[in-house]
């Protein structure tokens, strides 16, 4: 009797013993690992279940979900720096928005001003035996006077998109930006003075006078502004890194 | 049959015994420290995004371990205020302020040189996957220094790529890990 129990025995403990030991053996593979695939986006293959509280915009958690997983609680991030501020959002979006205006006025004014340095030294056309024409030509003088019209209007809406545009509190500036603010007391004042002296300088022309005072700066205070409004988009866009130079 | 029972019956012990001799202790780990740093690339430009804020926390158990990363996305540092607050508004990083980075890879590889994880990434309020990422595995000491790249693109996370003189960015976005991390 205890032969036939010991003959049944045997084989179910050895049935038994394989079970166990495939059941660890596949617990510790993990079946998942097995199948490498490409890189896969959430819409084309649904990810790993994850829990809820680590979604963006779900409330912490007051522990972890599971014990075999940890949970974005559990890294002991405050709620401030984990919660959704839509409001942040919206004054975000509504900051790139106007300066990406800001961006491309800017580097659009820009052209009436080199163009404006062009015409400037026209309007003092010399004459056939060289003495300088004390009266401009009209034509000439009344181009310099439009670009540089369409040169302060199109600068000043650009600075406007600038200044208007939705400060983000908290944060203080640092790198490229600060040149390029920095740059804006150059150009700013020169933008504002050039045509004042300008006009100046047309004035004194008229009377019959060589240009002289303040209004003999005419040239160089706008030769000086476009320089600083240049170098302002250089100093926004610095790092320059011209890759297309090299050859790939 | 006493004596086959003799002979076998060792074995069999053994053989119960062997998985849970081999079977790794449950453990748990935690970011000591870390530097991720974004790529962007633009013909004009080529940028890093550094952050140092992230923070993680690791549990192995029963053969697979299961990590989770997360990072505020405004900790990003590129050098310029400007550009970062562009970052942060075309990562919808307000909206979704974190990025959240959970990695699954068997427990046998954190012995080796190198872990592939399979990534779930929560960015932008968007998730992507990303399967078998290498990991370089360095002991240092009793912690541990793990190093890799996530591929990140914009368009896995429906990101309009930023652009400069009309010239949109890369869609490649790389991730850059460096976290040292210790048992508890």
């Amino acid at each position: 009797m205890i032969h036939r129990l010991r003959s049944l025995a045997l084989p179910s403990a050895v049935i038994l013993c394989a079970i166990f030991y495939s059941s660890v053996v596949m617990a510790q593979s993990g079946g998942s690992y097995s199948q490498p695939s490409p890189v896969q986006v959430a819409a084309a293959e649904p990810p790993r279940e994850i829990p809820e509280a680590d979604l963006p915009n779900a409330p912490l958690p007051a522990q972890s979900t599971s014990p075999q997983q940890p949970s974005l609680a559990d890294l002991g991030f405050s709620t401030a720096q984990t919660q959704a501020d839509p409001k942040l959002q919206a004054r975000l979006n509504k900051r790139s928005e106007m300066l990406k205006i800001h961006q491309r006025l800017g580097v659009i004014t820009l052209a009436p001003m080199v163009a404006n340095l062009i015409t400037g030294p026209m309007v003092k056309a010399k004459g056939k035996n060289g003495q300088i024409i004390t009266e401009p030509s009209t034509a000439n003088l009344d181009f310099h006077a439009a670009v540089g019209g369409a040169a302060a209007g199109l600068y000043f809406a650009t600075a406007s998109f600038a200044i208007f545009a939705p400060k983000i509190p908290n944060n203080p500036k640092h790198g490229a930006i600060r040149v390029h603010e920095a740059l804006a007391f150059i150009h700013g004042p020169g933008m504002i003075l050039t045509p004042i002296l300008g006009s100046m300088a047309f004035s004194q022309e008229q009377n019959g006078e060589k240009v002289h005072g303040i209004a003999a700066a005419h040239g160089a205070v706008a030769v000086t502004t476009v320089i600083a409004y240049a170098a302002a988009i250089v100093a926004v866009s610095w790092p320059i890194h011209l890759k297309f130079w090299r050859k790939s | 049959m006493k004596r086959l029972l003799s002979v076998l019956l060792p074995g069999l012990l053994v053989a119960l015994g062997t998985p849970t001799m081999f079977a790794q202790a449950d453990s748990q780990w935690v970011a000591d420290q870390s530097t991720l740093t974004y790529h962007m690339s633009h013909p004009m430009h080529e940028v890093d995004g550094v952050s140092h804020a992230a923070r993680g926390k690791g549990i192995c158990h029963a053969g697979s371990c299961s990590f989770l990363i997360a990072v505020p996305v405004k900790t990003f540092d590129s050098g310029d205020t400007n550009r970062d607050l562009h970052m942060l508004e075309t990562t919808r990083g307000a909206q979704f302020p974190m990025v959240i980075v959970r990695a699954f890879f068997p427990q046998a590889e954190t012995a080796e040189q190198w872990i592939h994880a399979d990534l779930d990434v929560q960015f932008a309020g968007q998730t992507a996957h990303y399967a078998k990422v290498p990991f370089e595995r360095t002991q240092q000491g009793k912690a541990v220094r793990i190093t890799g790249t996530i591929p990140l693109t914009c368009s896995d996370f429906k990101i309009d790529r930023p652009s400069f003189l009309t010239v949109p960015i890369k869609n490649e976005i790389p991730l850059r890990v460096d976290m040292t991390w210790n048992q508890q």
